[in-house]
């Protein structure tokens, strides 16, 4: 039940690329037991299956099989507020350069909902009414966890404010469940980015956070132009810590002053 | 930044104080309120104290008031830290004065965000 | 069973595993429940903590002391061959049925409080059978949880 110290500091590395995650020395464990169910699923099995799926599955570069390794080493750190400055952004770039028109968000690779649940609190917060937010996930799964809208005790410990979660949420047994009122601007639906944009008409503000640093470059700049026709000219795209459209896609400006990555589409007035 | 952690199981005061050490905040410990508001008034100053709300002697909800009566005590973040998860208990701690609640169990990262929302942690190192 | 015997009882094994991922072992799948004890608790330490007000309810957590040793060790950071007291052991299992019982209260009717937990190496005397019991198993060694409860403000 060990994974050798190469196969580790492949598996850390990985990690820490895309997610800015750091796996420590010492944390051996996590990886055989969070890939330990995708080794069983290629077949293998006893004492070394993970350490054969990290050498015949991930060494060998597949980028399919390195975004779920690092879907699994991650999973657990969905979380709501977390990184602050995509909602900072939200509160003092996008709404009040919107005003208190219809606002249309889509947040996508939503995971288990806590997203786009954290953008409609802050709109909520913000007392901005008029707004839908259509959220999206390849994983059917996860997207069924999004749409009950219930958490854990564990998961809203983990980044979401006390004064939010009392006014956002109501005790469901032993979970806690997303106010019906603040569900009401939201949709779910199953969408793939390597397909068209989902729904209809543009998008005001996209929110697409840790998604692009799994892709290679021309499928980086094949999901931003796909993603760009449905954005109005002027709208934003908020993505994560990490990741930029510099050099990428050059339709879109980088937004001075706002803390995070922040963009706005060429064109249009604000 | 200073810690106080405030909680009557000394395994409870380790774990909370452990993942505090490790992000650098230096520790102090009381095992109820009555002797956390002995060492506040000695002079002792803390930037956040984390408060178990089930305690001998003086509760966490009995502290939290005490310490909104002080207005010279006003910039020490209350954080509790507390079993007690009702959503009346959550907004009673939250009027008496708590900044932030967090319920056991709890991971060290949860405790972690918590900080971070506060303004608590020091800045990030990229990674 | 009534309604909130029910309620608490599905409730146990999530909410005890929750407080073993979080804060005991720090990775899921350690805590497991089983069907029932195979033999009874040798060596057995006792730890309850009781809701008391318009809800009356008993949380007990009963573990054999080696198993109860493993447990402060693990909330104490401390090595496998490290010695624990005594003192150590009824802190860390009070915790753990503080933290069980305390995240039930949460679902049963409001107003009621939480007493500090009590551990003894006698168990605590009831007027009747546990109206809930869970048996888990945790690095080989059983824990059993009993709960009971009484919303029309019997004894238990």
């Amino acid at each position: 039940m060990t994974v050798s110290t190469q196969s580790f500091s492949f598996v850390s590395d990985l990690v820490r690329r895309h997610s800015a995650i750091q796996l420590a020395p010492g944390k051996e464990y996590l990886v055989e037991s969070r890939l330990g169910p995708l080794a069983r699923e290629k077949g293998l099995h006893g004492t070394d299956a993970v350490e054969q799926y990290v050498q015949r599955y991930v060494r060998t570069g597949s980028s399919g099989e390195i975004v779920r390794v690092v879907e699994a080493m991650t999973t657990n750190e969905t979380s709501w507020f977390r990184d602050t400055s995509p909602f900072t952004a939200l509160r003092r770039v996008v709404l009040p350069a919107h005003g208190d028109g219809d606002l249309s968000i889509w947040s996508a690779a939503c995971s288990t909902g806590q997203e786009p649940y954290s953008i409609a609190m802050v709109l909520a917060e913000q007392g901005h009414q008029r707004f839908r937010i259509l959220a999206t996930d390849i994983n059917a799964q996860v997207l069924d966890r999004a749409r009950g809208g219930r958490y854990s005790q564990l998961e809203v410990n983990r980044g979401l404010p006390a004064p939010m979660l009392v006014r956002h949420f109501r005790r469901a047994g032993a979970e806690w469940e997303v106010d019906p009122a603040l569900r009401r601007n939201l949709t779910f639906e199953k969408h793939n980015l390597l397909t068209p944009p989902p729904g209809v008409g543009t998008f005001d503000v996209v929110f697409l956070r840790n998604v692009l640093i799994y892709f290679d470059m021309p499928t980086k700049q094949s999901i931003l132009a796909r993603l760009r026709s449905r954005v109005r000219p002027g709208g934003y795209l908020i993505l994560g810590a990490a990741e930029t459209t510099v050099g990428v896609d050059p339709a879109w400006e980088r937004v001075d002053g706002a803390h995070g990555s922040i963009y706005r589409l060429r064109g249009g007035s604000a | 930044m200073r810690a106080l952690v405030i909680d009557d199981s000394r395994v409870m005061r380790r774990i909370v104080a452990s993942t505090l050490k490790g992000l650098g905040f230096e520790i102090a410990e009381a095992g109820d309120g009555r002797a956390a508001l002995d060492l506040l008034e000695a002079g002792e100053r803390f930037d956040l104290a984390c408060v178990d709300w089930n305690m001998p002697v003086m509760d966490g909800l009995e502290l939290v008031q005490e310490v909104r009566k002080r207005r010279d005590w006003r910039d020490l973040t209350l954080m509790m830290v507390t079993t007690e998860s009702e959503q009346n208990q959550i907004v009673r701690a939250l009027a008496a004065g708590a900044h932030e609640y967090l319920i056991k169990p709890f991971t060290p990262d949860a405790l972690e965000a918590k900080l971070d929302m506060l303004g608590l942690l020091p800045q990030k190192e990229l990674a | 069973m009534t309604d909130t015997t029910s309620t608490l009882a599905q409730s146990v094994v999530p909410m005890a595993q929750d407080l073993f991922t979080a804060m005991v072992d720090g990775e899921p799948g350690l805590l497991l429940p089983m069907e029932a004890l195979e033999e009874p608790i040798t060596d057995p330490l006792y730890a309850w903590v009781d809701i008391v007000g318009p809800a009356v309810s008993r949380t007990l957590v009963v573990t054999a002391r080696e198993t109860a040793d493993r447990l402060a060790r693990s909330l104490l950071l401390k090595e496998d061959d490290e010695p624990v007291t005594l003192e150590d052991v009824q802190d860390a299992l009070g915790e753990v049925a503080n933290v069980v019982g305390g995240n039930l209260k949460a679902m049963m009717p409001e107003g009621s409080s939480l007493t500090l937990p009590v551990v003894e190496h006698a168990e605590p005397s009831a007027s009747r059978p546990a109206d809930h019991e869970q048996a888990l198993l945790w690095w080989g060694g059983p824990i059993l949880i009993q709960l009971w409860t009484s919303t029309n403000g019997e004894d238990l």
